[in-house]
């Protein structure tokens, strides 16, 4: 949470990448060495929390890697949803009900189904961005970065946005391109930013 | 000489029973100069007590080991910091207690000015935020030593306490006169702490035993170990499921039944 509060001379010399790197190994949670985490409980209540405990484990997993999206059927050979020591994973149909749990409200909408809303004729390809930070939160973000930096005005690119040296300290450096796309969209609804170009070279305009 | 005491004819009877009589009002009197000075000696020492937890209050609270051996002096003089909680003390003994003016508020609190009291309250009030938090994981069941690492890590503001088991233990008991449904139960070895007010039958408690030795346990487990007939095994484990307290794992030839007082303890492993 301290990396969102911008330097105040950008150009500076780039303090070291955002602290949730990949280096160092992802502490799984004590649910995660626990065997019946893997199954879905059928009592209504135990699932409740088991549910709650999954998003919050995908959550902090792919913050902790940065990712943006997960690939289900990659995802389950990961140790995200295997673990190996123990011998026990989490079904593909369990994983599906997790993210579609996350999606709705009731998860408090911290996933989206890529390619619509994750229907069956879709295939078992399913693809879902994972909301550590939901659109609006990393618009928020954004737009205090720019505002710290006195940015207003200016045209970025999009590129410059996501891995321009001057944002490498904050937590939206290397964001995926496809949510950084969407972030700013929030941003663009409201009147506060617009985007213009063409596909590959999109810049941006702060209000 | 001897005869000369003991009275010759009729005066003697009467000589007697003066006698008696002497003897029973002084004996009155000495128990009545006894009564005073242990009074006057227990109030004495109440007024220190007071007096040392007013200038201790904040160690009492902070440190745990200090806390202990508080309650421990209390206990060995008979005073029960929580026995006369949330009741009032009775006309004849308020008497007793210096400065109970209004007879109201227990023991307790008016000896050590609330601040004793208040920390168990407080700590009862993190027991069964902790309790809420997890009920729907646990089922309502907590080991007490569980409960305790959630307090001292405790998210709410102000930080974690630092406490013991043992005044867990206190806390839950203060919680008592409120109704609720807060009890104390032994589990084998551990001791637990049950947030919803539903008893267990016999069956359900050896079953939640035995998990607690073994890890966990299968339907023809209980059937070999335990001598029950099938149904009556199956019957026990899906109530304990349908209650919360057991999770299930059905990646295994046989269903395994866990109990999730492991999903800590299972993080060391």
């Amino acid at each position: 949470m301290s990396t969102t509060a911008a330097s105040p001379h950008p150009t500076s010399i780039p303090p070291p990448p955002p602290p949730p790197s990949t280096n160092t190994a992802f502490p799984f949670p004590p649910h995660y060495h626990y065997p019946p985490f893997f199954s879905l409980q059928p009592t209504a209540s135990t699932r409740l929390s088991q549910l709650h405990s999954w998003s919050t484990l995908i959550q902090s997993y792919c913050r902790h890697h940065r990712l943006f999206a997960l690939s289900l059927v990659d995802a389950l050979d990961s140790d995200l949803f295997w673990n190996r020591k123990l011998g026990k994973r989490l079904a593909l149909r369990d994983a599906r009900e997790v993210i579609a749990w996350m999606a709705g409200t009731e998860g408090g909408e911290r996933a989206e189904w890529v390619d619509g809303t994750g229907k069956k004729g879709r295939g078992e390809e399913g693809r879902c961005w994972v909301y550590w930070r939901r659109p609006e939160e990393w618009a928020g973000l954004i737009e205090a970065w720019v505002d710290a930096t006195a940015q207003r005005g200016t045209v970025l690119t999009l590129y410059e946005l996501a891995e321009g040296d001057a944002t490498r300290s904050q937590e939206f450096h290397g964001m995926d391109m496809e949510l950084l796309q969407k972030s700013l969209q929030v941003l663009v609804k409201k009147g506060k930013a617009q985007i213009f170009g063409s596909d590959d070279q999109q810049g941006i305009k702060f209000f | 000489m001897s005869t000369s005491r003991r009275g010759v004819g009729l005066a003697a009877f009467s000589n007697n029973s003066v006698a008696s009589a002497q003897y029973a009002t002084h004996g009155t009197n000495i128990r009545a100069a006894h009564v005073d000075s242990l009074q006057t000696q227990i109030s004495v020492f109440q007024q220190l007590l007071h007096q040392f937890s007013i200038t201790h209050g904040k160690d009492i609270r902070s440190n745990p080991t200090f806390r202990a051996e508080f309650a421990r002096m209390c206990n060995a003089i008979g005073v029960d910091p929580l026995a006369a909680s949330a009741r009032k003390p009775p006309t004849g003994t308020a008497k007793v207690v210096e400065g109970a003016a209004g007879g109201i508020g227990n023991l307790w609190s008016q000896m050590l000015g609330g601040s004793v009291n208040d920390f168990y309250f407080e700590l009862g009030v993190r027991v069964v935020e902790v309790c809420r938090d997890t009920r729907a994981e646990n089922g309502g069941m907590m080991s007490v030593g569980e409960v305790r690492r959630r307090v001292q890590k405790g998210k709410a503001i102000g930080g974690g306490m630092e406490v013991t088991d043992d005044d867990i233990l206190r806390a839950v008991k203060s919680l008592e006169p409120l109704g609720s449904g807060f009890t104390i139960m032994k589990l084998g070895t551990k001791q637990m702490i049950r947030s919803i007010p539903k008893e267990l039958n016999t069956d359900q408690s050896t079953v939640l035993e035995v998990i607690q030795v073994l890890g966990y346990i299968t339907v023809s487990m209980l059937q070999l170990n335990l001598r029950w007939e099938r149904a009556r095994a199956k019957a026990v484990i899906e109530d304990l499921l349908a209650d919360g307290l057991v999770w299930v794992d059905m990646q295994c030839d046989e269903a395994e039944y866990w109990s999730p007082t492991f999903i800590t303890e299972a993080a060391g492993g």
